[in-house]
């Protein structure tokens, strides 16, 4: 199995990726970006694929329960929790789409009808999806680390887990 | 509209004890995106979370206890003179 491995180092190989992707600079900011656009999306542009599916499954999850439990109208409102609203677009497609379908739901004629009473459970919506949101950043942070590492340092990583499963 | 999307619409009514259960699910989410970006070997992350997972509930809810316990204490106190 290739080495997909090795903590807050370079995962050394990337996925079948056009050249602009080898060059660092670039690397870097695709890694940033995606991860942005979508958690986890760029660790498995660099190659950690496993560990971007894990980070991506658990922040969507995390990020979309929150709207569950407390209404898209009242968890996502830019006006009104503006500090929550700014870590919520941390997490990039999930907050930004759930900004728009909030707007919308609250233009529609029958948003009275939707309209949330239970501070509750709103309160917990909106601390989970700004938490996801949070996390999202630790996670953006992380990929532009891994793709700035040096490669001699993933190799060497690389090689040290290949000693290490060598009988 | 009558999509499965529209129970996001809505929302999930949490009071009392469940609100403090809630804690449990997001310490957990916390603790496996933690780890995974902290752990050198992908196979070391489930007992890494699981340690974690438990120091944040154990943790927080004995905050929360003594919280309560303080509280308690000086609204006895306060009730008394």
């Amino acid at each position: 199995m290739p080495a997909e491995n090795d903590g807050l180092t370079r995962c050394p190989k990337p996925m079948a990726a056009p050249r602009l992707i080898d060059q660092p600079f670039a690397r870097v900011c695709l890694a940033g970006f995606l991860s942005w656009l979508l958690p986890g999306a760029g660790h498995v542009a660099i190659g950690c694929r496993t560990r971007g599916l894990i980070l991506m499954v658990t922040i969507a999850i995390t990020f979309w329960t929150g709207v569950a439990i407390g209404g898209v109208q009242d968890t996502v409102q830019p006006r009104k929790r503006f500090a929550w609203f700014l870590a919520q677009t941390c997490a990039g497609v999930h907050g930004l789409a759930a900004c728009s379908w909030s707007e919308r739901a609250r233009a529609a004629p029958n948003a009275l009808e939707n309209a949330n009473p239970s501070y509750a459970s709103v309160d917990t919506g909106v601390v989970y999806s700004g938490i996801a949101g949070l996390l999202s950043l630790l996670v953006i942070l992380d990929a532009i680390g891994r793709a700035d590492a040096p490669v001699e340092q993933a190799a060497a990583s690389a090689g040290r887990s290949a000693r290490e499963r060598a009988p | 509209m009558t999509t499965p999307l529209t129970a996001l619409l809505g929302y999930v009514a949490i009071g009392g004890m469940w609100r403090v259960a809630m804690l449990i699910p997001l310490s957990l989410s916390v603790a496996v995106v933690y780890k995974t970006t902290r752990c050198r070997q992908l196979r070391d992350v489930p007992m890494a979370v699981l340690g974690l997972w438990l120091t944040i509930v154990l943790g927080m809810y004995a905050v929360g206890v003594a919280a309560w316990l303080v509280f308690m204490t000086c609204v006895e106190w306060t009730a008394g003179r």
